[in-house]
């Protein structure tokens, strides 16, 4: 399981002042949870493996809608400005009369929006941009190529589904691309009618009930979520609709006053496989300051302990799993060292969690990977993006432990308010939708886990990326040679390059080489804010090299600069495999956007870490490759490092499955104390 | 998994404040010298065993206390292992599971609806996995038996159980003394037509009132009784009690009693009609006793004894041991050892909790697997050939439940368990090898394969030297064991009253021809008559006349004489065509070898040695070769001693004394053995093996199980 992104609990909450407006027919909607049981979920299982198979087949419908849409371009071309928007009021009053989208008045609807974009802003949405739209409204992930315009493509679906007067909720990876986005497409909005709101970090209730109360709502998935997990909480248990509704009769200060959005109605999710499958396994948890459970010397007696302990003997570290597991002679061991130790050492559930969490604290956890010192403080660094995360914490004493070992002093432990994850928050949405690039190899888990379909959408001018075969070489040192000569040659040529490594440590390691070699560079540290989105979208100009992790600026266009494509475009250039082929590719969607002309190109190394802990070690790989000779012993590499990486992927893909049924178990043993939030 | 004493689901518990429902009620019980206590739900009559620490936790819940404070009480109170969250969530979760919690929050309707939906399929799917126990509830007898309570109160004391114990001894007693007549033809007299119906009608009566003794018994010690109800066992109603109100007593020997007043009452039974039957006589009082009898003592004690069904012997033998959900908990330890010294999963827990449990569980999981299996197959199997489809259902059924179910269970486990991650490539080398070994010794490794039957040294019927007319063997001429020419005279046999008869004939011929000559010039009439008497009495002579010359016994070919029993045939009378001995060669006895229908096609097509043994001399292995085979089925078997009750293996027709006939169609070969037979062995009985070479096992199987659908069920 992934470490929990924690929050503080809400301080008090002051009834919001929002405007006056026409209460809604159900209080906080979102759909009901889905309770399926064993042969339900087998058959979804199945359905979603033919799905995954068909995605190619649905899009023909979208295309039809696309089609009609564009055919009617030239007579609304013909309309005046106040017509427009008389068409536009009376689409609207059509919408809100149905319950479901038709095909002939989502065609109308695109045609306007699509017209009202170009005298906008003089961008008309392309034949696929309408075609992800519709499968958007659809209910569906829409799969389209990187650099198609999923930002436009989402105002069609966004912009037509507020018109039906659903509160849209457009969710992105990060507060500057939710910000960008919303500024970006504001105008386009208020000439439809429809008021735009976003959400950022430090906002406070009243500011965010505003941005929620707005017909179309930009956010971060993070953002989102712990709003409607503080929803949940401000709630409570027994929260049905008529409830809701009486209470609101009868008090001036009710539940209903005090919520920060309106319900879940209709989400567009960008990026979506990022966000709904990998931070799928990320808990989200609102907690509140509560005493230390432990003190300082059974802290450092816990620590003393650990440290006596000798790794095959008495324990094991899962490496994979990230957990430490005792053998019986470490349990032996642990009791035989606290017998004299008094009260809080007798329990052996209570001693081997402690010399469990120390042992973590020791082999597991490491300064400058997982957690960084900041003014006396633990700040936990994101493994798979690099940022810190200055809210987060460790839960069960192993922050405290952490903190024991650099010698800061001991924070308060936090009590758990309420908890969900990913999987669960989006499930609850009464209408689900989704943009990437890549579904590789989860389109069937978009089906089981959230009943979406993948829709693959075709591109708007073919694909011109040239994908150069993989290299393999048999040392990191060895790698950042041929990595490092490879982009001096680039370089030279003034050909601009992108770096994609798999952490920050490897970007760390790359401008060092690079720096060696004097070439210059920029790293990107993935702080997402403005600077480094504009940083990523300068590294198309010419002669630039840019070395980032693939979170770092994602929906980011890299456009090129003059006189790049004729030096061949964008060059990418991986230097690790990451967890999942499609977070690969979608690295080697950073170049060939829209047409342009690209190049990409993996040089590996046989100490990748995803070979750590593999069938084969690097070592006996080594020897087998040179064995093989040069061909061969390429394929071989390459092969080796794939299956490494497919299990990678089984792996991610078994936990989050177990995350999401233990959630399911949990939930019904625990039937009897509420809902989880 | 390893075991944290946080939960990361406390905060969702934390604050409630339950209590337990009035209605349930905790009984303090020891096994093994550790108390537990004992939940009882009144409304569902299901019982919960609590370890202490959890009786405390259930004694804090005031519904005034939070959870948090209670499990912080129990925590300080039991600091050498304090239960944890987990723990504790669970256990309430099992409370409110069985709506044995009430709690400051009004009650989930939609959860509470749903509970009882899935309890309802649960129950319902319950019957259609095992539709040969449905269970039907009929009444509630609490009421009529407490107003019965003086009737059978006094029954549980020591006169109760001295009462009992005289009629019981007696019963034994009466047996012994009676021991061969009863045993004589049991198996017959049981399965007869007319008894048959008449046990039918017993019965029920009797398994009713082997229900009222756990019912009273229940009540006798302050139990409840709710419910009567009519049991489809292997489709034969049969009434049941429920009287598990008996598992809250304190005193083991009052449960194991309410579980064993149901064969004490049979056994009480038995003793008395064993009594009954001594004394009544033959008719239909005495067949009712002799039935009751049977069932009261044998059936009771294999069937409702036997520890291995989840009959009253299981609950007696568990209480007796003090390990109680022996069955479940059984299993779930065999399973236990699997993942922990198999799998080497770190961490399971173990079922057991006391000392000396292991060795019980584990002998138990193992052998009433075995015999569940066998007898479920062979219950299966048994209405299969009664009703075809219904039956092919059942063992189909049964099939699915004991070896298909726990396969697919075994695979998921391998494949998807949790508990297996970082270990399920050893899982999966485990049980891959398991299984390609089980496959190999199935379907592969060739093992010996024979087939063994039974047969009688036989010689050929021209070979026999019988007599020709009755007679009484006065010497042999040639001695037994020497060799004959062709048309050797071997015997003499006397018949005075032929010699005479013979005298007188010729006496009468010769007056005859006198008075014909006498008449023959003076009354052609008379004359004519006298020489027919003449012819008459001639031809008559004559046979007398070869009767006589066939009182000498002659041989019709060479070889040596063997007449079995030589010593005492001199002075005995034979009658005519009576067997005196053999004139055999030395390949003239062969084995006759009876098979039935199912192993003639191997022995057919597939024999590729045989081997004998004599039964005189088992010791010696004899080869031999088929040298004839009837090609037809018979009904005839060669020799009694073939027959089951001549120690044989054929099934004979008790019915027709007069020929011995198999029930069954049956098939003859002669095997002719190296070196021949020695010439004493005649009649007697041979062990034949035929070898078909080498075949692993799974092919055997389906062959002879096409054999089975093709006489059963002729599909």
């Amino acid at each position: 399981m992934s470490e929990p992104l924690i929050a503080l609990a809400p301080s008090q909450i002051a009834p919001a002042e929002a405007a006056w407006r026409l209460p809604q027919a159900r209080a906080y909607t979102e759909r009901k949870p889905l309770k399926p049981d064993r042969l339900d979920q087998a058959v979804a299982q199945v359905v979603g493996l033919v799905r995954a198979g068909l995605a190619g087949v649905s899009a023909r419908r979208y295309g039809r809608i696309a089609h009609d849409a564009l055919a009617q371009a030239q007579a609304i071309d013909a309309l005046s400005d106040a017509t427009l928007r008389e068409r536009v009021r009376g689409l609207a009053g059509r919408l809100r009369g149905c319950t479901t989208f038709r095909d002939a008045d989502i065609t109308d609807a695109f045609a306007l929006i699509r017209e009202v974009s170009g005298r906008v802003s003089g961008q008309r949405h392309y034949g696929v941009q309408m075609m992800g739209a519709a499968a958007l409204l659809d209910g569906r992930i829409a799969q389209m190529a990187t650099g198609e315009g999923k930002t436009l493509t989402a105002t069609l679906a966004a912009g037509t589904a507020a018109l039906a007067g659903l509160p849209v909720h457009v969710v992105t990876v990060n507060d500057y691309l939710a910000e960008r986005d919303a500024e970006l497409m504001r105008p386009l909005y208020a000439a439809l009618g429809l008021t735009v709101g976003v959400i950022k970090e430090k906002q406070e209730l009243a500011e965010r009930a505003q941005a929620y109360s707005c017909n179309i709502t930009y956010c971060t998935n993070k953002d989102l979520a712990f709003d409607y997990l503080r929803d949940r909480i401000a709630l409570g248990q027994r929260a049905s609709d008529v409830r809701l509704k009486l209470e609101s009769l009868y008090t001036a200060v009710n539940r209903l006053g005090q919520l920060r959005l309106r319900g879940l109605y209709f989400a567009i999710v960008d990026e979506a496989d990022s966000v709904l499958i990998d931070e799928a396994r990320t808990p989200l948890i609102i907690s509140a300051q509560a005493g230390s459970q432990f003190a300082d010397d059974v802290l450092s007696r816990a620590m003393e302990i650990a440290k006596t302990l000798a790794s095959p003997r008495d324990y094991a570290i899962e490496a994979s799993e990230h957990r430490v597991v005792f053998t019986e002679a470490g349990r032996a061991r642990i009791a035989d060292l606290v017998s004299g130790d008094g009260a809080a050492w007798r329990g052996r559930v209570v001693r081997e969690g402690l010399v469990r969490q120390a042992l973590s604290a020791l082999h597991l956890f490491h300064r400058d990977e997982h957690y960084i010192l900041r003014d006396g403080k633990i700040v936990i660094v994101d493994a798979n993006t690099g940022r810190v995360m200055p809210d987060r914490t460790w839960s069960d004493g192993l922050h405290q432990m952490v903190e024991h070992k650099e010698g800061c002093a001991l924070s308060s432990a936090r009590t758990t308010l309420a908890r969900m994850t990913y999987q669960r928050f989006f499930r609850r949405y009464a209408r689900l939708s989704g943009m990437t690039g890549t579904t590789r190899g989860v389109a069937a888990e978009f089906w089981t886990v959230y009943r979406l379909p993948v829709v693959r959408i075709p591109t708007h001018r073919p694909l011109k990326r040239a994908h150069l075969p993989d290299e393999m070489l048999t040392d990191e040192a060895e790698k950042w040679k041929r990595v490092t000569q490879r982009i001096a040659e680039l370089h030279a040529r003034g050909c601009p390059v992108l770096v994609g490594t798999r952490s920050v440590g490897a970007s760390a390691r790359a401008s060092a080489y690079l720096t060696g070699a004097g070439l210059p560079h920029t790293v990107l540290s993935a702080a997402q804010d403005n600077a480094e989105a504009s940083i990523v979208s300068e590294a198309g100009q010419l002669g630039r090299i840019t070395v980032a992790t693939n979170m770092a600026g994602r929906g980011t266009d890299i456009k090129l600069g003059p006189g790049v494509a004729e030096r061949g475009g964008l060059h990418v250039i991986m230097v690790e495999r990451q967890d999942a082929r499609r977070i690969d590719d979608q690295l080697a969607g950073r170049s060939g956007r829209q047409g342009e002309p690209g190049c990409f190109q993996a040089i590996l190394s046989l100490d990748d870490p995803l070979l750590a802990g593999g069938l084969i070690k690097s070592g006996a790989a080594r020897r087998i490759m040179a064995l093989l000779g040069h061909e061969r012993g390429q394929a071989f590499g390459c092969r080796l490092l794939r299956f490494a990486q497919f299990r990678t992927e089984r792996l991610h893909a078994r936990m989050r499955a177990d995350l999401l049924r233990s959630d399911q178990m949990q939930d019904r043993i625990l039937a009897f104390a509420g809902h989880s939030e | 998994m390893s075991q944290s004493l946080f939960s990361q689901s406390w905060y969702r518990v934390a604050a409630l404040r339950p209590r337990l429902r009035r209605h349930a009620e905790i009984h303090r019980q020891s096994f093994r010298g550790e108390i537990w206590y004992v939940l009882q739900d009144h409304q569902t009559g299901r019982f919960h065993r609590l370890s202490p620490s959890a009786n405390l936790i259930l004694c804090l819940m005031d519904g005034r206390r939070t959870l948090q404070d209670i499990w912080e009480r129990a925590a300080r109170r039991n600091e050498d292992d304090p239960p944890t969250q987990d723990d504790t969530i669970r256990l309430i979760s099992q409370l409110h599971g069985s709506d044995l919690l009430q709690g400051d929050l009004p009650p989930d309707l939609a959860e509470l609806a749903e509970r009882a939906e899935s309890t309802a399929r649960r129950t319902l799917m319950a019957r259609v996995k095992n539709p040969l126990a449905l269970r039907f509830a009929l009444f509630d007898p609490d009421a009529i038996l407490d107003r019965l309570a003086p009737f059978y109160r006094p029954i549980f004391s020591l006169w109760g159980l001295a009462v009992w114990l005289a009629v019981v001894i007696a019963g034994l007693v009466v047996a012994a003394l009676h021991w061969g007549e009863l045993t004589g033809d049991v198996a017959n007299q049981m399965l007869s037509a007319q008894n048959v119906a008449l046990m039918l009608c017993l019965y029920p009566v009797i398994k009713a009132l082997h229900e009222t003794g756990h019912a009273v018994a229940a009540k006798a010690w302050g139990g409840e009784v709710h419910e009567v109800g009519m049991m489809l066992l292997v489709l034969f109603p049969a009434p049941y009690v429920d009287a598990s109100s008996s598992a809250a007593f304190p005193s083991k020997w009052q449960r194991m009693m309410v579980a064993a007043a149901g064969i004490f009452v049979e056994l009480f039974l038995a003793g008395a009609a064993a009594i009954v039957w001594a004394l009544a006589e033959p008719g239909l009082v005495r067949a009712a006793a002799f039935n009751v009898m049977v069932i009261g003592s044998i059936s009771t004690l294999v069937f409702n004894g036997n520890p291995l069904l989840r009959f009253d012997g299981y609950y007696i033998f568990a209480d007796l041991i003090e390990i109680p959900n022996l069955g479940s908990r059984s299993n779930r330890y065999f399973f236990y050892l699997i993942e922990r010294y198999v799998l080497k999963i770190e961490g399971t827990k173990s079922p057991v909790t006391a000392n000396g449990e292991r060795p019980w569980m584990l002998f138990y999981a193992v052998s009433a697997f075995v015999y569940r299996t066998t007898v479920s197959i062979a219950i299966a199997s048994f209405i299969a050939t009664q009703y075809f489809v219904f039956g092919v259902m059942l063992a189909l059924l049964a099939l699915v439940g004991t070896v298909v179910s726990p396969l697919v269970k075994g695979i998921r486990f391998i494949l998807s368990d949790p508990k297996l991650n970082g270990r399920r490539r050893l899982a999966m080398t485990v049980t891959g090898a398991a299984g390609l070994a089980a496959f190999a010794i199935l379907f592969v490794i060739p093992l010996p394969y024979t087939t063994m039957a039974q047969g009688v040294v036989w010689v050929p019927d021209d070979t026999q030297i019988r007599t020709r007319t009755d007679g009484i063997l006065t010497n042999l001429l040639v001695q037994p064991g020497r060799d004959t020419q062709a048309g050797e005279a071997l015997a003499k046999l006397e018949d005075p009253s032929l010699d005479s008869r013979v005298a007188v004939l010729q006496a009468q011929l010769a007056e005859l021809r006198l008075r014909y000559d006498a008449a023959r010039l003076g009354d052609r009439v008379q004359a004519q008559i006298l020489q027919e008497q003449i012819t008459s009495t001639q031809e008559i002579l004559r046979v007398y006349s070869e009767r006589q010359a066939g009182l000498t016994v002659r041989t019709e070919h060479a070889g040596r004489l063997i007449v079995p029993g030589a010593v005492d045939l001199p002075g005995r009378y034979l009658r005519r065509g009576e067997r005196i001995g053999y004139v055999l060669t030395a390949d003239d006895p062969v084995v006759r070898v009876v098979v039935p229908q199912t192993d003639v096609d191997l022995i057919r097509n597939r024999t590729q040695g045989v081997a004998a043994r004599l039964a005189e001399r088992p010791e010696e292995v004899r080869v031999g070769a088929i040298r004839r085979e009837v090609p037809g089925a018979q009904q005839e078997i060669p020799s009694l001693a073939l027959a089951t009750q001549g120690g044989g293996t054929i099934a004979v027709d008790a019915s027709n004394p007069q020929k011995p006939i198999a029930l069954q169609s049956i098939f003859v070969f002669d095997v002719q053995l190296a070196g021949g037979l020695p010439f004493n062995v005649l009649g007697e009985r041979v062990y034949v093996r035929f070898d078909h070479g080498s075949e692993p096992v799974a092919w055997r199987v389906l062959r002879s199980l096409r054999q089975v659908f093709l006489s059963q069920f002729r599909v």
